[in-house]
């Protein structure tokens, strides 16, 4: 009408159009849904490092319907599993800590009698809980003792969880923050767990003893970081030699070069950390019976090979918790060396969220 | 420019016009009409509603309530409100309201655009217009690089390039001063005229509106008080508020006032109880003790001391004015004249007599009485 | 044309016009139901969901109490009382600080012929697309032990223990909140008139003098960017998140974040300290609004808008207000990029091995080949520019509306509300938005009724924009409240109908402030976090969640070249868009209205 006004070349008309033309399909591409299939399928909220592996080749098996992933770190999937309330979306949760999992099944979120019929080892069976809401799928051991073998000597070490209350220890120690890493607080759980009193009958007095013992460590110079990263990078920078840590993270360190004087001790007891998986138990039955094949392909053969090779210098680096299964490395030691005990993750599940604000209140600001 | 492009002039007519802003009437009950073709100057001290009146007529503003219609067509009624862009008007505005971003040229051709076809003819109608306004060599500059003089002549070029039959003026001389100020005021008229187009012009400068209407309307509070030709406005104002708007030398209360025929007054006045002055009256039927007596200034003679018949005054400044001398003097505390004019100059400090033309002369209460 | 016919009929007998009320102008117009209805969509219905848990969190199946109070004392106690003590005297002091510093650059830069103008003006507008969390990455990198400064051979042992306290903090935080208070102080300076500097100097004012004299009248400018950068750095979660966590400093953002992350997560206290982040910014944004209703605000971009004279320093002067504005400058942008970049190239940053220093290109090689490692940055880095595309266009069409309604000159309450509404907004962290959002587009009368986004695409983009929205709005009032209305009623008066009106004269007009306001919005959904973390769907990672996850997970040099990668894609972008602005559009739109370097 008015070409005279602002005079438009083929080349302006063109370069506006396509910024327009690709902002329209970015936002279809959004919102189009990729398939609608009669089977929805399910999504599988997953901390684990091989949880891409494994859900591609579950995927690839072909079973009729699709596992969607949503991976990320266990305290956000927790949140997101917390917040979305009485109208979930995921179907399946699998990360490491049975903690969670008790609380799940407290709050009758977790579908009862999951669990395959496989033949689990020792330490795989004390961790299958006696309702079947969750599956151990894999051990690793929190607590570990992680050193920097190029500042201290292994002879140097202490190997009692006592010992570490001297200041000589406590001054170069350092752990995650259980507020931000999941395997942290089953460790704190542990060291009351072993608190005599706890033996004795009363968690209350064990979880005095617990604060006492952090509080000690606290204040010999004890280095809280948020997680496992950060922890071992304080230890490769040398503000500490030795940290208290989820052995799959040392050890996958050691591995992946990327700090090659990493080595591990396991004092007089470490706590066992099952891996566990659990289905959503308001899910509707077709769901729950997807999610079922996916457990129970997990704790095949197959899908364990793909766990053990999934994340080779990560995750990967567990101890099997079915007989006829042995750890992806030698770097692992036999189970035994560990010292790994057991927590009842229904007695210390529910103390979590009190304890981990007594942490962050205590110990963390020291 | 060829006859068949000259627009045909368009006339305006408001009725009942009311506008409020929340709380605050604008316009109060506005009533003219205005004839094809004429120049019509709305003037109005700053609040008095003459720019919303003006808004209005253009359909930037819409009316609470009243009648617009132009050329015939209503405009903006109780169902009807026509968008700005319908009602085939132009506007100059006080801020000159160009488009920054765009060149002096397609400025000017914005209102062209719209309604012709043919771009050359476009070309050469914005050169004529360019031509016109004397400003062909700036045709290329951005606004921000033109003095204010020449913004406004882009302005007066593009509203001239709409060719409409109404163009409305807001206070488009208030930015400008002194010298280009009467240097557009008179392109102003004669461009407006030449193009046959119907013009509403508002000002708050009454010596702008006298020069450049052929009516005047004075709006105060809303209200139009008084529309009429600029004579009859300066010799029969309607009442205080236009008559001191128009211009008067002098006011004072008025001791006692006799009418004389069926136009004029004898009063008398506190500085001269003696005296007895010859004034025309209006509205005097209403409360005698609150009467103004006024005067302009073009009615008031000076003279010497001896001379004539007159009251004394003393001179308390006096500037020359190229033609004479604008004095201003004092006859008591309660009782100076201003901007009294005499060819003959009288300084400072000297005493005068002073005398009245009683056609200049007013007596009426001293409140203006609201609404025509 | 119906009426035409009647009120011509009518003409003859001269019949009054009944004396009839047109409808007045109605606050709720379909455009303001519009409004707040996409308003309420996007920011108040998630957060108030949000804000509701902190006294029942029974609502939303989070416990057993239909009311409580009890969260609220829990929330100012110990450590998250102190949470919110420290967020209060840092963001108070930030701020001051920031907009100092942003006053005095914007007024040299602005108003002096000071050397490097146009380095200065694009410096600060490299630091607005500066996320905290990169900058802290860049701060820790060159810092620590070992870091980067050690690599290139610079001791900085003294400053690591300071930087890693409320001083460094202090640091990144004035530097995140200088370049917004930078570029609202500089809309109100080319609102000021040059008259004003020449009369206080006309009448004998020093430079220091007319500084002062001119400075109330920018007081509107002042006090709102006083107010957003307070807000800003209330909810900045970057720093608290690193810096102020790894310094035992914690901030309310932080104890939020760790209300919510600890298993069972206490929803409830969360929401105490949302509502409170909320609350502590009303004050700044009242004394604003207050100020801003006092002074008329400043129209002023015309055709008769004329360049302010600028005060011509000597030589010596012009260097050295020069090399302050480069120091500050250097400071917030040059050290963390110094940092990150040195970081990404040296191999095991922070091995106090002594196995020595190795420059290595190893962290780029793993970002590209995504088979090293076993997600690339590619479809990431991908995915987060489709959301920046789609957000930062949706973003800016609804920030322009938002941000014409709120400088309209007959505003009335429905105008204040949406200030106050827009300005109370940017306090919202991030991870409210995000929780909030599972909380009402999970429930299940909007999954079943209305609509099921939940972990899709489309949900993490109305957060993102949610979260863009009320900054956005705020940057683009500043330039759009100096456009004439006149210049618009000009348009319509002349012929044109809205639409033409909108295409000749406002978009020409705004073009510019849409284009930075496009690229800075673009930049910042890219590089945002929190929301992402929160929203993002399944096996659709956005590049900042993919870049955080390696720095996490002690895989920092990766990290880090991530960051540096994509940094320098951003940075393309923002060339490539600007290119093509210049390319579709005709000059005099590059002429008039806001502008990024003048």
């Amino acid at each position: 009408m008015q070409t005279h006004l602002h005079t438009k070349s083929p080349l302006r008309l063109g370069l506006a159009g396509a910024v327009a033309a690709a902002t329209i399909a970015s936002l279809v591409a959004f919102t189009v849904p990729a398939h609608a299939s009669s089977n929805p399928g399910f999504v599988l909220y997953s901390a684990q490092g091989y949880d891409h592996a494994a859900v591609t080749a579950f995927n690839a098996t072909n079973p009729g319907f699709t596992v969607t992933l949503n991976d990320n770190s266990t305290g956000p999937l927790l949140e997101q599993i917390q917040a979305e309330g009485n109208n979930p979306k995921w179907g399946v949760l699998w990360v490491d800590g049975a903690t969670a999992f008790a609380q799940l099944d407290n709050e009758g979120k977790l579908l009862k009698h999951s669990v395959p019929k496989v033949s689990f080892n020792s330490l795989g069976k004390a961790n299958v809980p006696t309702d079947g809401s969750y599956t151990p799928t894999g051990l690793t051991v929190t607590g570990a003792l992680c050193y920097n073998s190029a500042a201290v000597k292994a002879s140097q070490l202490p190997s009692t969880w006592a010992q570490l209350e001297q200041s000589k220890y406590a001054s170069v120690l350092g752990m995650n923050d259980p507020s931000q890493s999941g395997p942290t607080f089953p460790l704190i759980a542990g060291v009351m767990d072993q608190s005599g009193k706890y033996q004795s009958g009363s968690t209350s007095k064990a979880v005095a003893d617990g604060h006492s013992f952090f509080s000690t460590l606290a204040k010999g110079g004890l280095l809280v970081s948020s997680t496992n990263g950060p922890t071992l990078g304080a230890m490769e920078q040398g503000s500490i030699n030795m940290a208290l840590v989820q052995s799959s993270a040392c050890y996958g360190d050691e591995l992946n070069g990327s700090f090659p004087a990493i080595r591990v001790k396991y004092l007089n007891y470490s706590i066992a950390l099952p891996s566990a998986i659990g289905i959503d138990a308001k899910q509707p039955a077709i769901v729950r019976g997807d999610a079922q094949k996916f457990v129970d392909w997990v704790m095949s053969p197959a899908g364990q090979k793909v766990m053990q090779t999934g994340d080779p210098e990560g995750d990967s680096l567990f101890w099997p918790v079915l007989n006829n299964e042995k750890p992806a490395n030698k770097v692992i030691p036999a189970l035994s060396t560990t010292n790994a005990i057991t927590i009842n993750p229904y007695i210390w599940g529910p103390l979590e969220s009190s304890v981990n604000t007594w942490f962050d209140k205590t110990v963390v600001p020291a | 420019m060829s006859d068949s492009r000259v627009p045909q002039p368009v006339g305006v007519v408001i009725e009942e016009l009311r506008k409020e802003f929340g709380e605050k009437v604008a316009l109060d009950g506005i009533d003219l009409t205005i004839e094809p073709g004429s120049f019509v100057v709305l003037l109005g001290p700053s609040g008095s509603g003459k720019t919303t009146l003006l808004r209005c007529v253009a359909g930037i503003e819409r009316p609470s309530s009243g009648v617009i219609m132009i050329n015939g067509v209503c405009v903006a009624g109780p169902k009807t409100f026509v968008q700005p862009e319908k009602r085939k008007t132009a506007m100059v505005f006080q801020d000159y309201a160009l488009w920054p971003h765009l060149t002096v040229r397609k400025n000017i051709e914005f209102p062209i655009a719209s309604s012709s076809r043919f771009k050359e003819r476009k070309v050469q109608r914005v050169d004529d217009l360019l031509e016109r306004v004397g400003i062909a060599h700036l045709a290329s500059r951005y606004p921000n690089e033109l003095s204010g003089g020449e913004q406004q002549r882009v302005a007066l070029a593009r509203a001239l390039a709409a060719d409409v039959g109404l163009i409305l003026f807001d206070e488009p001389l208030s930015n400008l001063d002194a010298d280009r100020r009467e240097q557009l005021r008179i392109e102003i008229a004669t461009l407006t005229r030449e193009a046959g187009a119907t013009a509403i012009y508002i000002t708050h400068d009454q010596s702008e509106a006298f020069a450049l209407a052929d009516r005047v309307g004075v709006l105060n509070h809303g209200s139009l008080v008084q529309c009429d030709t600029p004579e009859n406005i300066y010799r029969h104002p309607k009442n205080a508020f236009v008559t001191r708007f128009t211009g008067v030398a002098g006011e004072c209360l008025v001791t006692s006032a006799k009418p004389l025929d069926d136009a004029y007054f004898n009063v008398s006045l506190p500085f001269a109880p003696s005296h007895s002055f010859k004034a025309l009256g209006v509205d005097c039927h209403a409360d005698m003790s609150s009467l103004h007596f006024f005067v302009r200034a073009s009615g008031v003679l000076l003279d010497a001391p001896g001379g004539g018949d007159g009251v004394c005054a003393e001179v308390i400044d006096v500037a020359f004015n190229g033609r004479g001398y604008e004095h201003v003097v004092k006859i008591d505390d309660d009782m100076s004249l201003t901007k009294v004019f005499s060819a003959r100059r009288f300084e400072r400090n000297a005493n005068v007599k002073v005398s009245f033309e009683s056609s200049a002369c007013f007596v009426m209460p001293a409140k203006g009485v609201k609404g025509s | 044309m119906a009426d035409v016919t009647t009120s011509t009929a009518a003409r003859p007998e001269r019949v009054r016009a009944p004396r009839q009320r047109w409808p007045a102008k109605n606050p709720f117009s379909l455009g303001g139901i519009a409004i707040w209805v996409v308003l309420f969509l996007l920011i108040v219905a998630p957060v108030g969901c949000f804000l509701l848990l902190a006294v029942s969190p029974h609502l939303f199946d989070q416990g057993s109490q239909w009311f409580t109070l009890s969260f609220i004392r829990q929330a100012f106690e110990g450590y998250t009382g102190r949470g919110i003590f420290n967020s209060l005297w840092v963001s108070t002091l930030v701020s001051v600080l920031a907009v100092s510093a942003a006053t005095t650059i914007a007024w040299l830069v602005h108003r002096t012929n000071i050397g490097a103008r146009r380095l200065w003006s694009v410096s600060m507008w490299l630091l607005l697309l500066m996320p905290t969390w990169m900058m802290t990455l860049g701060w820790t990198d060159l810092l620590q032990p070992y870091g980067a400064a050690h690599a290139i051979g610079i001791n900085t042992s003294w400053l690591y223990g300071e930087f890693f306290g409320p001083l460094g903090i202090i640091i990144v935080l004035t530097s995140s909140a200088l370049p917004f208070a930078y570029f609202i102080v500089s809309a109100g300076l080319q609102g000021l008139g040059p008259e004003f500097e020449d009369a206080a100097r006309i009448h004998g004012a020093g430079r220091t003098r007319t500084f002062a004299t001119v400075l109330p009248i920018i007081a509107p400018a002042i006090l709102s960017a006083i107010a957003i950068s307070f807000a800003e750095t209330m909810s900045d979660f970057g720093v608290a998140f690193t810096l102020g966590y790894h310094a035992h400093f914690p901030l309310a953002t932080y104890t939020l974040f760790s209300a919510i992350s600890n298993f069972p997560a206490n929803f409830s206290v969360a929401a105490v300290i949302a509502a409170v982040l909320i609350v502590l910014t009303i004050p700044p944004i009242a004394l604003q609004s207050v100020v801003m209703r006092r002074s008329k605000s400043y129209a002023v971009l015309s055709g008769r808008t004329r360049a302010p004279r600028r005060r011509e320093f000597g030589r010596r002067s012009r260097y050295l207000s020069a090399a302050a504005v480069g120091l500050v400058v250097f400071i917030a942008l040059g050290v963390p990029i110094i940092g990150a970049l040195v970081g990404s190239f040296v191999q095991n940053l922070g091995d106090a091995s002594g196995a020595g220093v190795h420059f290595t290109l190893l962290y780029y090689k793993q970002v590209i080949h995504p088979s090293i490692v076993d997600n690339g940055l590619g479809s990431p880095l991908l995915l987060s520019n489709q959301l920046g595309l789609v957000v930062a266009s949706l973003t800016g069409v609804m920030a322009i509306v938002l941000a014409r309604r709120l400088v309209a000159t007959h505003g009335g309450w429905s105008q204040r509300i949406t200030d106050i509404f827009l300005l109370g907004s940017v306090a919202v962290p991030g991870v409210v938005l995000g929780v909030g959002y599972i909380f009402f587009y999970n429930l299940s009368f909007i999954t079943h009724h209305v609509v099921d986004i939940y972990k899709t695409l489309p949900l993490l983009m109305l957060g993102l924009m949610a979260s863009a929205l009320p900054g956005q709005t705020r940057f683009m009032a500043g330039p759009v409240s100096q456009i004439q209305p006149s210049l618009s009623e000009a348009a319509r008066v002349h012929g044109a109908t809205r639409f033409r009106t909108w295409r000749t004269t406002n978009m020409p007009l705004m073009s510019r402030v849409l284009v930075w306001g496009w690229l800075l919005t673009f930049t910042k959904t890219i590089s945002e976090l929190a929301i992402s973390q929160i929203l993002y769907p399944p096996s659709q990672e956005p590049a900042s969640v993919t870049i955080q996850s390696y720095l996490a997970n002690f895989e920092s040099g990766t990290g880090t070249a991530m960051t540096v990668l994509t940094l320098v894609e951003m940075f393309g972008v923002i060339l490539l868009a600007l290119g093509i602005y210049r390319l579709v559009t005709p000059e005099g739109w590059r002429r008039t209205g806001f502008s990024v370097v003048n």
